[in-house]
C-alpha cells in the first residue's frame, strides 16, 4: 500500500498532464481532420484537372483495394457530357534522393498519353527537380502509350516514344521513364479486364 | 526551485534571446532545422513561426507547473508538453497550409526534439515566472526566426536571385547577368552561410562578454 502511494505521490502530474495532452491532441485532430483530408484529396484533383482540362468530373473506376500490382486508384475522367475524357492513376518509383510520385493521364482508349504532373519528389535542386518543368513534361504529352525509350542528346522523336533526359539528371529521367514503362502496361490490362477500353 | 527572488529584467531577457544569447548564432542550438529548412524564406519563416508558438505555450505550461514538478521526472514533462503542442502546431500546418506542410516535411514534427524549446524550459521555465518565462519564450522564438529567416535570405538569394520569391536579382535565365547557384540551395549551401555567418558575428562579439537576463544556459 504504501508503495502504491508512493508511486501515486512521484507521477499524478505526469498521469494528470498526460490526460489533458491526449484530450487536446484528440479535440485538435477531431477539429483539422476533415479539412487535412479535403486538401490531400484536392491536391490530386487539382492535378488530374490540370493534366485533363476539358475534364469536369472524376471518378474512381478501379479502387486500389482490387489492384495486385503497384498503381494506385484508377480515376476516370468524363466532361460535362459525360463522354471519357481519359483515365489518371498515381504511379511512384524510385528517384535519386528519395520516392517520385506522379499522377499519370492517358487517353480515353489508351493510346496515347496526356502527361503528367509531380505529386512528390525530392530529387536535386537546379538538376532533378527540373523534372517539374513544362519542356520536359511536353515530351510526354501525345506519346505512345508503348514502352518509353530515353535518349540522352541529338533530338527526341516523339512519334518514336523518345524522351530526352535531363541534362545532369539522367538518374531523375530515367525515374520518370520507368514509373510510366513499369505501370502503362499493368494499365491498359487492367483497364481491358474491366471492360473500360477495347 | 521555488520562489522568484531575484529581480529579473524583463527587456534584458528579451533582448537576449533576440542577440546576446541568440539560440541560433549564439548558443548554436536547433541546428538541424536551421540547415534543413533555409534554402528559402517562406519554409524558414514557417518553421519560425511554429517554434514560436510550440516554445512559448511549453514555456508557460512549464513555468505554471514549475513547483509541482518532481526533479526526476521533470525531463518526462518537458517532452510530454512539447510533444503535444508540436503535435498541435503541425496539424495546423497540414491543415492550413499543406503546400509548405509538404515542403518542410519531417522538419515540422522534429521541433520536439529542437533542443532550443527544451533547454528554455530547463533553464528559464522552471525556474522562472510566468511573465518571465513568457518573455524569454517570445525573445528566443523571435531570435531563432530572425536567424533562419537571415540564413534564408543569403541562400535564396544566391540560389534564385529572389527573396521571399521576389525577384531581386536579374537571372541568367530572364536574360540577366546574375547565374544562379543552384549549390546554395542543397545542403552544401547551408554550412557554408551558416559557418560565414558565424564567423562574421564571432568577430563582432570578440571582445564582449554578454550578460544573461534569465538565468540561462551559461
Amino acid at each position: 500500500m504504501r508503495r502504491v502511494k508512493h508511486f501515486i505521490e512521484q507521477s499524478w502530474l505526469l498521469i494528470a498532464a498526460a490526460f489533458c495532452c491526449g484530450l487536446l491532441l484528440a479535440l485538435t485532430n477531431a477539429a483539422l481532420k476533415p479539412k487535412i483530408q479535403k486538401n490531400e484529396i484536392g491536391e490530386m484533383y487539382d492535378k488530374m484537372k490540370g493534366l485533363m482540362p476539358q475534364a469536369d468530373k472524376f471518378e474512381k473506376v478501379i479502387p486500389q483495394a482490387e489492384i495486385a500490382g503497384n498503381i494506385t486508384d484508377v480515376y476516370e475522367a468524363k466532361d460535362d457530357k459525360q463522354q471519357a475524357v481519359g483515365f489518371a492513376f498515381v504511379g511512384t518509383g524510385s528517384g535519386f534522393a528519395d520516392k517520385i510520385k506522379l499522377v499519370i493521364a492517358v487517353d480515353k482508349d489508351c493510346n496515347k498519353l496526356l502527361g503528367f504532373e509531380v505529386l512528390f519528389s525530392n530529387e536535386t535542386p537546379g538538376f532533378g527537380s527540373r523534372i517539374t518543368e513544362d519542356w520536359f513534361r511536353q515530351q510526354f504529352v501525345g506519346a505512345p502509350t508503348g514502352t518509353l525509350e530515353l535518349v540522352k542528346s541529338g533530338r527526341a522523336d516523339k512519334e518514336k516514344d523518345q524522351i530526352l533526359a535531363l541534362t545532369g539528371a539522367t538518374v531523375s529521367s530515367t525515374a520518370v521513364v520507368n514509373i510510366f514503362n513499369n505501370h502503362i502496361g499493368e494499365l491498359k490490362k487492367l483497364l481491358k479486364e474491366k471492360g473500360l477500353i477495347k | 526551485m521555488a520562489g522568484d527572488v531575484k529581480e529579473i529584467n524583463l527587456g534584458r531577457t528579451f533582448t537576449a534571446g533576440i542577440w546576446d544569447q541568440n539560440p541560433v548564432f549564439r548558443l548554436l542550438l536547433g541546428m538541424c532545422p536551421t540547415l534543413a529548412v533555409t534554402a528559402s524564406v517562406k519554409p524558414a519563416l514557417t518553421m519560425g513561426l511554429c517554434v514560436t508558438f510550440v516554445l512559448i505555450c511549453s514555456n508557460i505550461v512549464v513555468s505554471l507547473m514549475r513547483n509541482l514538478l518532481k526533479p526526476h521526472l521533470r525531463i518526462l514533462m518537458f517532452t510530454l508538453t512539447i510533444a503535444t503542442f508540436v503535435t498541435i502546431a503541425d496539424m495546423f500546418v497540414r491543415a492550413y497550409a499543406p503546400q509548405m506542410s509538404k515542403e518542410l516535411g519531417p522538419y515540422v514534427p522534429l521541433i520536439i526534439v529542437n533542443c532550443i524549446i527544451i533547454g528554455r524550459a530547463e533553464a528559464c521555465a522552471s525556474k522562472n515566472n510566468l511573465i518571465v518565462s513568457i518573455t524569454d519564450g517570445l525573445g528566443m522564438s523571435i531570435g531563432f526566426t530572425f536567424a533562419l529567416c537571415i540564413l534564408a535570405s543569403v541562400r535564396e538569394l544566391l540560389a534564385t536571385g529572389a527573396i521571399f520569391e521576389y525577384p531581386i536579382l536579374n537571372t541568367a535565365g530572364e536574360g540577366g547577368w546574375f547565374t544562379p547557384w543552384a549549390a546554395m540551395s542543397m545542403p552544401v549551401g547551408a554550412f557554408i552561410t551558416l559557418g560565414l555567418l558565424l564567423g562574421l558575428i564571432n568577430v563582432t562579439k570578440k571582445n564582449r562578454t554578454s550578460k544573461a537576463g534569465c538565468h540561462g544556459l551559461r
